[in-house]
């Protein structure tokens, strides 16, 4: 009973985060002011007389005068893409401060997420691989849960003690005042 | 005579001593005769002397100022304080292969002092290896990059050294970020050492993963220096840029992280051989690239401060240390089979294997990152930029998952978890994420990225909090006063209450990057005396500016008054400097008060004579929580890295000890009751 009240307590939990979540993402005005869209456009464009620098970064003259061109478009009503496309035409690839998701440069981009999923199948495999050896198949039943429950009554009445044993020993040799206890446990 | 020809000398003979001490090693090994490793252990200290005379001599030289030398002309000047002259020793590269080399040295000492505690079949192979590196660096030292090159003609006066590197934080940033690429080199000998003996017991591990945990800490505090030196120095308002030069000094840290983590499930399971020894492999191989990559000039970087032809060595370097690494283990792999089976993903390994997932994650994307503009100018021949919104994009979600599974690995037993206690463990964190995201939102804060971000940071810290808070719990129960308790816990159980400090220290970091990353504000503004600038509630106020002149450094100085909530805080004083020899290149003091976690970065970008500035203001919130976050990790690897009881049982009064017996002398009725159920509680919420 114990356990559903906690699992219970949990997926209220998630579903609370999801909602506030959900909610802050939809229903929060986006309150951008001209200050922050004018950096957010800057800060994807590399300035290009600096070393490690954007254009939002940098104190250099040419970054001054691109973030003026920066804000005069959006005050025009350019979107962010479209500005960032005309210094893109103009400077070529160099002027973006990472590289564009599109021809040979995406795979910068898909490389990282393809080995990630590859890592991540492989750990599955590897996982897999492992469990079948180590497992019986009488384990194998389909209600992951029950046999959970199941196997640790099991675990109860057998392996425990085995284990307790087993730990005892492990602690007396961490700790003086427990070597002495379970010396006297054990005469 | 000069002192740089005692250095020539001493580096020539630290050479001979090294090889000597491989060859009584190797022999020693081989013929099991422990006077010739005795030997090689008096030469490897040989060297060590050898190398600090090197390293005083060229100090010495700096100090006295040898404009003769070449390497002192280039990086130092009569008018430089004699701490920055010193520190010009690991200014340029020579000096600081000089540095690498020394510390190296240093640590081969330490190791030879200690290796009473080391296997015993394993010392001499571990001072081969220690010594072959060595050589590599000795020889680079004494042909293609020596620092005591002699000039024709001397010079009157020296170039100076950089003016961004005359700060404070050059002082100890760069010196720690070399020794902790070196200090990979122990760790990686005591691998190779496992695999040529084919001794990889429990008493290895233990001597691997507390040079490793060195190693880590060592590197986690150059890091941490690293960031601060660049917030303080560069003013751009942050403190880490995904430049090449900080990810390759992430890249063995990142490694090591993984190995420290990996490594318990050795010690537990004996499992994961391989793949911890490659962990190994793979972080000296990383170590040395950052170490290649800084000088080498290949990629284009902030730090770039001395560009040489010496790449290609290190990359020949580079290029047989993973080849015998390759082949060693293909030489030993019969003999690492793991000695127990998996039994549930659902388990404390499941969740280290995530851990190594998810950081060798970062890694690779940020090694890919990092070496992508190389790739793409070789296949398309356009240069190209992969700047900070790309790490930000690809290692932010790796970390914040990482960030989770931090929270709820330790909830996590070995061998396999009763879900009924998981859940009942993750109900609290789970709470305490769920009040963090209703609860900010309504503070104002309307990202939900930051939002996620901070209710994973509140599931993780409560998750660790209550995790110790349960341990404190049974203690107490026990007789103890809870601050007595906490502190007996942590004392108990270093590697494990240690490992919950760091973790709660980078959730502390974490915290930290997210508030600065998403809420920063930033103006600039061009500004007359009397004018101000309003900036998240503070108004700045321009007073004017102060020109001093030195005859080596003129100092502009713009003063500012700091105004929150209609009262004058404080006044404050950008400035920028410029060296005489450095004129084109001004460095900046950058003027940064810290209210409450939150730091006003006032940087003076230009100005037109004394009357007008044109400043740049930051305000960083929660960036001290870096710093603070940075610090604790620190703290808590430091107690991981304590050396265990072994020492203290030798030494027969000590208090720890003595304490203990009294203690369970004074109470023993209550003990046979209590500590027996109290113990297995504990160790069951373990």
């Amino acid at each position: 009973m114990k356990r559903r009240n906690a699992l219970l307590l949990i997926i209220v939990v998630v579903v609370i985060l999801a909602a506030i979540w959900l909610y802050v993402l939809l229903l929060a005005p986006s309150r951008e002011t001209l200050d922050q869209r004018e950096y957010d456009v800057g800060s994807q464009l590399k300035c290009l007389v600096c070393q490690g620098e954007s254009v939002a970064d940098s104190p250099a003259t040419l970054s001054l005068q691109m973030r003026a061109i920066i804000r005069q478009q959006l005050q025009e009503g350019k979107s962010e893409q479209q500005i960032i496309q005309y210094f893109q035409s103009r400077y070529g690839n160099q002027i973006l401060w990472s590289p564009p998701k599109q021809g040979f440069t995406l795979l910068a981009w898909i490389i990282p997420i393809a080995m990630l999923i590859g890592g991540a199948l492989l750990l599955i495999l590897v996982l897999r691989g492992w469990l079948v050896g180590a497992r019986t198949p009488k384990s194998a039943t389909d209600d992951g849960n029950d046999w959970d429950e199941e196997h640790e009554e099991h675990i109860d009445r057998t392996d425990l003690a085995q284990f307790r044993t087993r730990l005892e020993q492990e602690l007396a040799a961490d700790d003086p005042m427990y070597a002495r206890l379970s010396k006297e446990v054990s005469s | 005579m000069y002192f740089s020809d005692v250095g020539i000398i001493s580096l020539i003979l630290a050479t001979g001593f090294a090889i000597l001490a491989i060859a009584l090693s190797i022999v020693g090994a081989l013929r099991q005769q422990t006077p010739l490793v005795a030997s090689a252990k008096r030469s490897v200290l040989a060297v060590t002397f050898f190398l600090m005379l090197a390293s005083a001599s060229l100090i010495i030289s700096f100090l006295t100022h040898d404009f003769g030398l070449s390497y002192v002309a280039q990086h130092s000047s009569l008018s430089m304080p004699w701490y920055f002259t010193a520190s010009a020793f690991y200014g340029g590269q020579e000096g600081s292969l000089l540095y690498w080399a020394l510390m190296l040295s240093v640590f081969s000492a330490i190791f030879v002092i200690t290796s009473k505690r080391a296997p015993a079949a394993l010392v001499p192979y571990v001072t081969a290896t220690l010594m072959a590196i060595q050589i590599f660096f000795l020889i680079m030292l004494i042909t293609v990059s020596s620092p005591f090159v002699r000039l024709p003609v001397p010079l009157a006066d020296g170039v100076g050294l950089n003016p961004l590197l005359m700060d404070p934080g050059m002082l100890v940033h760069p010196p720690m970020l070399l020794m902790g690429y070196m200090s990979f080199s122990v760790p990686f000998a005591f691998a190779v050492a496992a695999m040529i003996t084919g001794q990889l017991g429990s008493e290895w591990l233990r001597s691997i993963r507390r040079w490793m945990l060195a190693a880590w800490a060592i590197q986690t505090t150059g890091l941490i220096l690293g960031a601060w030196w660049a917030y303080h120095v560069l003013g751009w308002g942050g403190y880490w840029g995904w430049d090449p030069v900080e990810n390759a000094a992430l890249f063995p840290w990142l490694t090591a992280t993984a190995f420290l983590h990996s490594t318990m499930v050795q010690e537990r399971r004996g499992m994961l051989k391989i793949w911890n020894l490659s962990l190994v492999f793979l972080s000296f191989a990383l170590s040395i690239f950052g170490t290649f990559e800084v000088r080498s000039g290949i990629i284009s970087s902030v730090h770039s401060f001395a560009y040489s032809a010496i790449g290609s060595y290190f990359l020949v370097f580079l290029a047989i240390v993973v080849l015998f690494s390759i082949g060693i283990f293909i030489f030993r792999l019969p003999k690492l089979r793991p000695e127990q089976e998996f039994d549930s993903a659902l388990s404390r390994e499941g969740s280290f294997l995530l851990n190594n997932f998810l950081l060798l994650g970062v890694t690779f994307a940020t090694l890919w990152g990092t070496l992508f503009p190389l790739i793409s100018q070789a296949v398309t021949h356009s240069t190209l930029t992969v700047g900070p919104p790309f790490y930000e994009q690809v290692n932010g979600p790796i970390f914040l998952a990482l960030l989770l599974a931090m929270g709820i690995g330790p909830l996590l037993a070995w061998r396999r978890t009763s879900t009924r206690t998981l859940w009942r463990n993750l109900s609290l964190p789970a709470f305490a994420a769920a009040l963090c995201a209703a609860v900010l939102p309504l503070l104002g804060v309307r990202n939900v990225w930051a939002n996620v971000a901070f209710a994973v940071c509140a599931f993780t810290a409560g998750a660790i909090l209550y995790e110790v808070w349960r341990g404190v719990r049974v203690r107490h129960k026990h007789g103890e006063a809870y601050p007595i308790a906490l502190f007996m816990l942590v004392n108990r159980y270093r590697q494990r209450y240690g490992g919950y400090i760091v973790h709660l220290g980078f959730v502390l970091l974490a915290v930290g990057v997210i508030g600065s990353n998403f809420f920063q504000s930033q103006k600039d503004a061009v500004l007359a005396p009397g004018q101000s600038v309003n900036i998240s509630g503070y108004q700045l106020i321009y007073l004017g500016n102060v020109d001093e002149k030195y005859p080596d450094v003129e100092i502009i100085t713009a003063q500012l008054q700091v105004w929150h909530n209609g009262q004058l805080q404080q006044y404050i004083y950008p400035a920028r400097q410029f060296y005489a020899n450095y004129s084109n290149q001004p460095a900046s003091q950058i003027s940064i008060t810290t209210y409450d976690l939150t730091d006003l970065y006032v940087f003076l970008a230009n100005w037109n004579g004394l009357s007008q500035a044109t400043i740049r203001v930051f305000v960083n919130p929660l960036v001290t929580l870096v710093w603070l976050g940075g610090v604790v990790m620190l703290f808590g690897g430091i107690i991981c890295w304590w050396p265990e009881r072994k020492r203290r049982k030798r030494s027969v009064s000590s208090e720890n000890e003595s304490v203990e017996a009294t203690l369970a002398v004074a109470r023993p009725a209550e003990d046979e009751q209590t500590s027996r159920p109290a113990r297995q509680e504990e160790e069951a919420t373990l």
